[in-house]
């Protein structure tokens, strides 16, 4: 075994649209590694090549230069396949399946037999939560029904790598909670996962790792405080504090443009939180609440972006 | 294996709830008991003294001319002969308007399957291209053996009993109704690989069969060609499928005559396999 579940090395794809057309760079050499048992996010803006980079994963599209393993076998290779599984984006099921056939037919075509087919399918129904839904034509399951049954999909072959383009896309919360647990469950048992999602706060939540593609290109990897900013500390709501009250002295600042903004102060010591609390009243400032400030991934996203679009 | 049963599952499956199968099984079903029970046969010493179909009679008789004294005078058909000609009509009913409309009814299979959010998940599994695209194609053309031989073998058993004439050589009209539909599918699939166009290229199938039917007059068109119009028209001639001139091999298959070429089924077939070929080629080098 390798110690990287998937690695790619200067992975470009063009894509030409014809004759006398602009060539599309949907990627530009991305160098990428996931190691095994980890959950890693791919983020992006529209258009940044995300999807392109996971269908070259799954050899859906060619590679125009550049290689990847993906668990130690070449991508594009079927073998490299064998313990995959994958949802795709906007999937679509024929509708004139059952939830049965459907994973049936997925799992015949993983090179299942029939005694691990029969037993399971019957699992991964119920661990959807589509048990009483297992003999209904999927053209009648609305989009979260689907998106379960799009993971349960996934899952038949037992892989070692997952790969899910908006896993969570149409599910409401409470089945957005329920795949994020399966996926810890799944994490917990040693799978690998590859999420490429747009709701940052799902990304957050699971990932151990974030990359962050743009126009094509790999712009940082690193953690979720890495990317961040990890800046933690504290954030102070007051009202009636006068304007032009002076935050520097405590390497403070105003969340927003006005005084009635919150006042985030960075992590440091707990006296000079306090004093900036002591300083505020002294000045008849209300204090309202006083809450653990983090900075979230969407804004360190942001900024990395705003940057990359500025360089 | 267990991936080629994967794929038949799916083309079977998506057959069936298209009511396409049924739909034919049906008229099949439809025609088999109008032999069986609708039409009654009088047979008198080989000949067909008359035919009732609903209860309404008919004598069908053939014009000869008396060897003695040269006038032409009627004669009962016989049961020989007027079981090809049901056969001939039947089959070449079945040729005909079956492919017609298996093409236009099997030409959203292709279309369900190179659908974005479908071919990915497929291209996902441990299956290579060609083992999926050959799935595919084996279901479709598994579907049209097994409604062509239900249609004619039920035809063939059901005049065959009500007449006791059994001739087993219109059974071949069987492989030849797939092999010739499985040349014309060869068109849809592989444009459809290649453009995503089912209308070009259900246009194009048809186009084809069109251009068949003037080439199958090419003894008779041939000799009042230019020579470069004639050249052009004996390239088509050949490259292209002949798949109106096959009912010939078709009529001498049913009549039980020796067939006097196979040219035009085997340059079909050619053309079929080089446009399989293409579709393969194109099918797998694609990004979906």
């Amino acid at each position: 075994m390798t110690d990287f579940a998937i690695t790619t090395h200067q992975l470009a794809k063009t894509y030409s649209s014809g004759f006398g057309k602009k060539a599309i760079h949907a990627l530009k050499g991305v160098d990428l590694e996931v190691g095994h048992g980890e959950i890693v996010g791919i983020l992006g803006p529209n258009g940044a090549g995300k999807t392109t980079l996971l269908k070259i994963l799954l050899g859906v599209v060619s590679p125009t230069s550049g290689t990847g393993t993906l668990l130690g076998r070449p991508i594009g290779d079927v073998k490299s396949r064998h313990r995959l599984g994958y949802l795709p984006e906007n999937h679509r099921f024929p509708p004139y399946l059952t939830a049965r056939q459907t994973l049936d037919v997925y799992g015949r075509l993983s090179r299942l037999d029939d005694a691990t087919l029969k037993e399971r399918i019957p699992m991964l129904i119920e661990e959807a939560g589509l048990s009483s839904w297992i003999d209904t034509r999927v053209g009648k399951f609305s989009k979260g029904m689907m998106q379960r049954l799009g993971l349960a999909q996934a899952m038949i072959n037992d892989p070692d790598v997952l790969v899910l383009d908006e896993p969570t896309d149409g599910v409401d919360p409470v089945g957005r909670r329920e795949i994020r647990d399966r996926l810890r469950l799944l994490k917990a048992r040693g799978k690998t996962i590859l999420i490429n999602s747009h709701l940052l706060t799902e990304i957050e939540l699971l990932c151990d790792r974030v990359a962050i593609l743009n126009r094509g290109e790999i712009v940082q990897v690193g953690s979720i405080d890495d990317i961040s900013g990890s800046q933690s500390g504290w954030r102070i709501e007051c009202r009636s504090l006068q304007s032009g009250f002076d935050l520097s002295n405590f390497g403070a600042s105003l969340e927003g443009p006005d005084h009635e903004s919150g006042i985030i102060v960075p992590s440091g010591s707990l006296d000079n939180l306090n004093a900036l609390i002591d300083h505020l009243r002294q000045a008849n400032g209300q204090i309202v609440s006083v809450e653990r400030h983090r900075r979230s991934l969407e804004a360190g996203f942001l900024d990395i972006i705003d940057r990359e679009e500025k360089s | 294996m267990r991936t080629l049963s994967g794929s038949l599952l799916l083309t079977f499956r998506e057959l069936w709830a298209m009511r396409l199968t049924q739909g034919i099984l049906l008229v099949s079903t439809l025609a088999w008991l109008f032999l069986s029970f609708a039409m009654n046969l009088d047979v008198v010493e080989g000949s067909l003294a008359a035919v009732r179909i609903f209860g309404l009679e008919s004598t069908p008789s053939d014009m000869i001319k008396d060897a003695e004294t040269g006038e032409w005078v009627r004669q009962a058909v016989s049961v020989d002969k007027f079981v090809v000609g049901i056969n001939s009509f039947v089959f070449g009913a079945s040729y005909f308007l079956g492919t017609l409309l298996g093409l236009f009814a099997t030409m959203p299979l292709i279309r369900g399957f190179l659908e974005q959010g479908r071919i990915d998940l497929l291209i996902s599994k441990p299956v290579s291209r060609n083992q999926l695209l050959s799935g595919h194609l084996l279901g479709v053309v598994l579907t049209v053996l097994v409604l062509a031989s239900y249609l004619v073998g039920g035809v063939w058993v059901a005049l065959s009993l009500k007449t006791g004439v059994w001739f087993t050589h219109v059974l071949m009209s069987i492989p030849l109704i797939v092999i010739m539909f499985t040349v014309m599918y060869s068109v849809i699939l592989t444009v459809t690989v290649m453009t995503r166009s089912n209308g070009l290229a259900l246009i194009l199938a048809y186009g084809l069969i069109f251009i068949s039917a003037i080439m199958a007059a090419h003894e008779q068109i041939l000799p009042v060609l230019s020579p470069t119009a004639k050249t052009a028209f004996n390239t088509m001639y050949h490259l292209l499928p002949n798949f109106v001139e096959v009912v010939i091999i078709q009529a001498q298959l049913v009549t039980g005559e020796a067939v006097a070429s196979w040219y035009s089924l085997i340059s079909s077939i050619l053309f079929g396999a080089v446009i399989y070929g293409l579709g393969f080629i194109w099918f797998n080098r694609r990004d979906f």
